[in-house]
């Protein structure tokens, strides 16, 4: 399966929601240019194992670990090398530098941190951009740390870096609308100060527009930070509705719109059924 | 009369109108009008529309069908429409992957409004760009390939594409009658 389109068709912070939902495997690109076609702008090419998110670079020659190796001055470009080639098919190189004492386990943290969490971040300012996944992509071993992360939660490190939000606009929630959580208890992701307090207002009972007035924030920030936590999947959006159903009084002439309680659990006869898919069938 | 109630939604561009024009016996009615008392309170200037269309089968059967507002942002006649809904249809662009957070937002709410049975329906899927049913299934935020609605491919301008669709509606919402039936819901 492949899927090709523009980010600002679909954003990255809802590529990564399909991709961690889905537990999807394979490698995302993403082209910083307008256009699909040739003559291509920079690539990133991050990998992604049931959703998780295993292993980022900008280079397609699957030597962007070794090279981090080198900068840090954790290993030199030619053993890492000659390391790598040692390391076995299907085993991260990070874990087998672990294994072959070269790495601890915080510098193999501090590695993925660089490689995943501030490459992949910064992508979600990349506005003028296509993306391609495809789910037949090999992982690369020599790429990957062995670490891994869920696709949320880069999604909210990338979310709260990112300044330009125009891109993103038309997705916003709707400043009338309120929240409610769908998760039970606390978020299982790490939020900061203002996100706590935008949380503590999922109880379906106040519109964006007024929780921007409790905490004193910009409308704006408050639909960014509602956006993101919605992305990741701690709550969602719900139209506020200032208008119940069952007090509305229509006009006369919509009387079949009439939101009565009578009507509201009426069910359809199985004859009428029957009678209107016999009458559909002649339509086909 | 016995009248059924069937709710099309879906973003704007989806096929709505075109989906209820297609099978509609009446010309489909544009229903421009103001907004009621309380809602224009909140915008005083807002007017609504949905689409109706109308399909009488028998002396005293006739199915209704209502596309819900175009406007993104507005809901209280989707409220008034789900409610009075026996089932519904969200319609989905398969090559416009902009509208499926839209698209989810809209489930949502209606999932919250309403336990009527619904079915997604996609439209375009013969233009360059779409995506396949397991990956709008997933964006729409059904990841579990073993629970979702059911979901079909329709040509909202195609009458008897459209028929197949309100088949497969009915049959749904059918099979949910008799699952009620069977196990009753404690309370709605």
């Amino acid at each position: 399966m492949a899927i090709t389109g523009h980010l600002v068709e679909f954003s990255l912070a809802e590529i990564f929601q399909f991709l961690e939902q889905g537990h999807k495997t394979g490698l995302l690109t993403i082209f910083e240019q307008p256009e699909p076609e040739p003559p291509r702008g920079r690539e990133h090419y991050i990998w992604f194992n049931q959703g998780r998110v295993v292993a980022a670079a900008n280079r397609s020659d699957h030597r962007g670990l070794i090279s981090s190796l080198s900068q840090r001055g954790l290993l030199g470009d030619r053993a890492a090398s000659r390391l790598a080639q040692s390391c076995g098919p299907k085993v991260p190189l990070g874990l087998y530098l672990k294994s072959q004492g070269i790495l601890d386990a915080e510098q193999l943290k501090l590695l993925f941190y660089t490689q995943v969490m501030r490459q992949v971040c910064a992508l979600f300012s990349v506005v003028d951009g296509w993306f391609h996944f495809d789910s037949k992509a090999v992982l690369p071993c020599d790429e990957m740390t062995g670490l891994s992360a869920p696709a949320t939660e880069v999604t909210l490190a990338g979310l709260r870096a990112l300044r330009n939000w125009s891109t993103l606009e038309d997705k916003l929630p709707d400043p009338m609308s309120t929240i409610v959580a769908l998760v039970e208890g606390q978020p299982n992701l790490r939020l900061n100060a203002v996100e706590w307090q935008v949380w503590e207002f999922t109880g379906g009972k106040d519109s964006l527009q007024t929780i921007a007035q409790h905490l004193q924030l910009p409308i704006h920030k408050v639909q960014e930070i509602v956006f993101r936590l919605n992305v990741v999947g701690l709550l969602e959006e719900v139209p506020m509705m200032v208008l119940e159903a069952e007090t509305t009084h229509q006009h006369d002439e919509e009387d079949e719109l009439q939101p009565t309680s009578s009507l509201h659990d009426s069910t359809v006869s199985q004859s009428f059924l029957n009678n209107l898919v016999s009458f559909l069938k002649h339509k086909v | 009369m016995e009248i059924m109630r069937l709710v099309v939604t879906g973003p704007v561009g989806a096929g709505k109108s075109t989906f209820i024009r297609s099978v509609s016996e009446i010309d489909v009615v544009d229903t421009d009008r103001r907004a009621t008392d309380e809602a224009s309170l909140l915008k005083p200037k807002t007017t609504v529309a949905f689409d109706f269309g109308r399909l009488q089968f028998s002396p005293d059967m006739a199915l209704h069908l209502y596309g819900t507002p175009g406007q993104a942002r507005f809901d209280f006649m989707w409220d008034i429409l789900i409610r009075r809904a026996h089932a519904y249809m969200l319609l989905v662009a398969a090559h416009r992957p902009r509208e499926f957070h839209y698209a989810r937002r809209i489930l949502s709410f209606m999932q919250r409004r309403s336990r009527a049975p619904l079915i997604i329906g996609l439209t375009h899927t013969d233009q360059p760009g779409t995506w396949d049913e397991e990956n709008i299934l997933i964006a729409l935020g059904f990841p579990n390939p073993d629970r979702h609605p059911p979901i079909v491919s329709v040509d909202a301008t195609e009458a008897g594409s459209v028929a197949v669709a309100i088949m497969t509606l009915l049959q749904h919402y059918s099979q949910v009658q008799q699952r009620n039936v069977e196990q009753p819901a404690p309370h709605r």
